[in-house]
């Protein structure tokens, strides 16, 4: 395999704090060596040499939450559509839910999947979550020890609570003696029941059945007290509402184990992008108040929130195409992530080094994954940005086959230039 | 205006003065600038619709009421309507058929709450459907909010929303509005509360947004249970209890327990719902001496209202609302044809 030879290029690596022009060498599909231009020298002669003049080398996104589709919904995301655009979007490896059909909840399911890495070529690497429960009805607890040793990172009911407490109790139990963490979508589905936005007047004027955020608050609550008691690794997903930032803030100065992602939704917009029935902002959780949106700004500024994911949640057009209350939740988030997430650091909210701890060096710690890494030595999962190039997110230009997005037209900065794996290129912008 | 300069404002019913005059009505509406700024050339919805406009449509539906019994109008005269209600009803769907006629339209009933297409999943393709064969007018009926909004995006035709989940219902807001007006001259400073299921209610909220920009007092009266979220914000204010809420009020407008839309948490028992919020003769008592009922039907006698009450004549407008909801869907029917003709000649010229 040929040698790359990145040549002075603005280096930002969470994981070693690298935050400077750099030079370096990638070979084997690793970091050969990284370094001052001058402590690293000049290339080796067969080495495919890289100028990148104003460009940003960090490590490729770790997305950790992903639906893929496959197998089963293929029509709404296809292996190949989902790879192109998670290489498009930078992402470089994306940790899939269970939701497919047949779901995740039985060790072949899951290694036919994970089959993925060993035949991939040139595509980001897919990882997956076991089910929780079988068949993600919360009924009873899935195969968790078999799925592990499948390959679970972690266990969860998808897009769906783990919502009988005593269930929940038995499986973080197991799950902490597995040591394997629980990924949540917080949500009291009683109280949530027929929901179809955020509650609040806007509901009221709209005519939907409104979702409290108490919802969120009461699972988060109710599960922090059960992490407490089993000591498993906890951790909520796509946070939504000043209360669940607070309680997980809280619970962690006690000390538990637990942590947290958001997605880009839920500090890019509020419950007043709904006022026009326009399905592309039914999302699950629900678009929250402007409270709860600048609470979830504060909780990524002040390290409360550990993660950002896409929370990727591809629908085919007739699924939108439907009245608001019955249209499907979920948008096309893979190749917006990186950009939406840049926005916070060109707003001043983080620096350009907690964008990639937020998106891949954390979530790759999190969930003991490859990547998110520069070190020497670590494998060149890597993603080249051009860091204040501005462009438009334009849902027909997604690789994704759906190219539903609240983010619809709205101007970014930051634009993705190569993504690559095992040090090889698997994108290259276009333009 | 939409209204002839020398027509009276606000005539009330029995008045022989209120004269009608047939040329205008006769004519075609050239006050189509007046509706060229009802959204787009639909009428979806009260909230955000200027007052002018409200008063022109409530005035012209006063003429329109005006009209002998057999009195057929030649207004929209080429133009099809097609009636499309999801959801069953039917004093609306025979309203607005009649108002069509009236008009000079010719009509369609599509019995999309029969067919195949009965459910909310195949909307834009009803709406692609129909809209191949160029319908002027599409009034539809739909049990998700937000639905007229969504036809108006996939059809060519002006949507008129005959009810949208618990969205709005703006011909009954305007229809009640014109019944008041008739009965009692004026609407603003009245005070009137609107009593009952508000949660599941598209008419409360047509009327709050209506009848405050007309400038009423409007006050809610409901169990906690079925008073949505936030909508003090409206500028309203809100009662648990009826005989505080009716205290002094020139008009207790009733709605119906929306059964249907309720997800069986809201209210112990219709028993208990009558004892503590249905309205009563005693009740009654407390609201301004020949205070007014109103209720946009179909009643549940015995759940918000007392059956002897609801047959009050004196009282109840009850059966003055249905009468005046086919001049009020004639004028709505007009306007949105004077605004559909202005956009399409704009587009012309």
């Amino acid at each position: 395999m040929t040698a790359v030879f990145f040549n002075k290029i603005h280096v930002c690596d969470p994981s070693s704090g690298r935050d400077e022009i750099s030079s370096v060498l990638v070979k084997d599909g690793m970091i050969k060596a990284i370094g001052s231009p001058q402590s690293i020298g000049s290339p080796p002669k067969d080495a495919t040499i890289i100028e990148a003049q104003g460009a940003v080398l960090a490590p490729g996104l770790v997305d950790m939450r992903v639906q893929s589709r496959n197998p089963g919904y293929t029509h709404q995301e296809s292996p190949t559509s989902l790879a192109q655009a998670a290489a498009a979007g930078g992402i470089t490896s994306m940790v899939c839910l269970p939701n497919t059909n047949p779901v995740l909840d039985n060790p072949d399911s899951l290694a036919a999947l994970m089959r993925h890495n060993t035949d991939r070529i040139a595509s980001p690497r897919l990882y997956a979550y076991g089910a929780a429960t079988k068949g993600l009805d919360d009924e009873a607890m899935a195969e968790l020890g078999l799925l592990a040793e499948a390959g679970a990172v972690g266990f969860t009911n998808a897009t769906k609570p783990i919502a009988d407490s005593l269930i929940m109790r038995r499986i973080m139990d197991y799950a902490a003696m597995l040591d394997k963490p629980i990924i949540q979508h917080a949500e009291d589905i009683s109280l949530a029941r027929d929901g179809e936005m955020n509650e609040s007047v806007n509901s009221t004027r709209l005519g939907l059945r409104g979702i409290p955020a108490e919802a969120e608050e009461i699972m988060v609550a109710r599960d922090l007290a059960l992490a407490r008691l089993t000591g498993v690794r906890y951790h909520v997903a796509h946070v939504s509402t000043a209360r669940a930032v607070a309680l997980i803030r809280q619970a962690k100065a006690d000390g538990l184990s637990v942590t947290c992602d958001t997605a880009p939704p839920y500090f890019g917009l509020n419950d007043l992008a709904v006022m026009e029935y326009d399905t592309r902002f039914r999302l699950s959780p629900p678009l929250r108040s402007e409270d709860d949106r600048q609470a979830v700004l504060e909780g990524i500024a002040d390290g409360t929130i550990d993660a950002i994911a896409s929370d990727h949640a591809p629908q085919d057009r007739d699924s939108k195409l439907l009245p608001f209350g019955i249209a499907a939740t979920g948008a096309s988030a893979l190749e917006t992530l990186l950009p939406l997430v840049m926005g916070l650091y060109h707003q001043g909210v983080i620096s350009l080094m907690r964008v990639f701890e937020l998106t891949s060096s954390v979530p790759a710690t999190l969930l003991d994954l490859p990547g998110g890494s520069l070190s020497q030595g670590a494998t060149a999962d890597m993603v080249v940005v051009a860091p204040d190039r501005s462009w438009q997110i334009r849902g027909k230009a997604f690789k994704s086959l759906s190219h539903s997005t609240p983010f619809e037209g709205q101007p970014v900065q930051g634009k993705v230039l190569s993504t690559w794996v095992d040090g090889v290129m698997i994108y290259a912008d276009g333009e | 205006m939409a209204t002839d300069p020398n027509a009276k404002k606000g005539n009330v019913a029995g008045d022989s003065s209120a004269t009608t005059d047939s040329d205008l009505l006769r004519q075609n509406a050239r006050d189509s600038q007046l509706f060229a700024s009802l959204n787009g050339h639909h009428l979806l919805g009260i909230e955000g619709m200027k007052r002018p406009i409200i008063e022109g449509l409530i005035d012209r539906a006063n003429q329109f009421a005006e009209l002998p019994k057999n009195e057929m109008l030649t207004h929209l005269k080429g133009m099809t309507v097609f009636n499309l209600f999801f959801e069953n009803s039917t004093r609306t769907r025979v309203s607005f058929d009649l108002a069509a006629r009236k008009i000079g339209a010719s009509v369609v009933n599509v019995p999309v709450s029969t067919s195949s297409i009965k459910k909310g999943e195949s909307l834009v393709d009803t709406a692609v459907t129909l809209n191949a064969m160029h319908p002027d007018i599409l009034v539809m009926r739909h049990q998700h909010s937000g639905a007229s909004l969504m036809l108006s995006r996939h059809v060519d035709a002006s949507v008129v929303n005959a009810g949208d989940g618990r969205h709005e219902h703006p011909t009954q807001a305007l229809l009640d509005a014109l019944t008041i007006k008739r009965r009692l001259g004026e609407i603003a400073g009245l005070k009137i509360a609107i009593c009952g299921d508000i949660a599941n209610s598209r008419v409360a909220r047509s009327n709050i947004h209506l009848l405050s920009t007309l400038g009423a007092q409007i006050r809610l009266v409901s169990p906690s249970t079925l008073l949505p979220s936030g909508i003090e914000e409206m500028g309203i204010t809100t009662h648990y209890d009826l005989m505080d809420g009716i205290e002094g009020v020139d008009i207790v407008m009733l709605l119906r327990l929306q059964t249907e839309r309720m997800q069986g948490t809201e209210t112990p028992s219709q028993r208990e719902f009558f004892h503590l919020f249905g309205l009563n003769a005693e009740k009654l008592a407390e609201a301004a001496p020949n205070a007014l009922i109103m209720h946009p039907g179909p009643m549940n006698r015995g759940v918000e209202i007392d059956s002897a009450l609801a047959d009050d004549h004196e009282r109840s407008l009850i059966t003055m609302q249905v009468d005046m909801g086919v001049a009020v869907r004639m004028a709505c029917l007009e306007a949105v044809a004077a605004a559909r003709n202005a956009d399409q000649q704009g587009q012309a010229s």
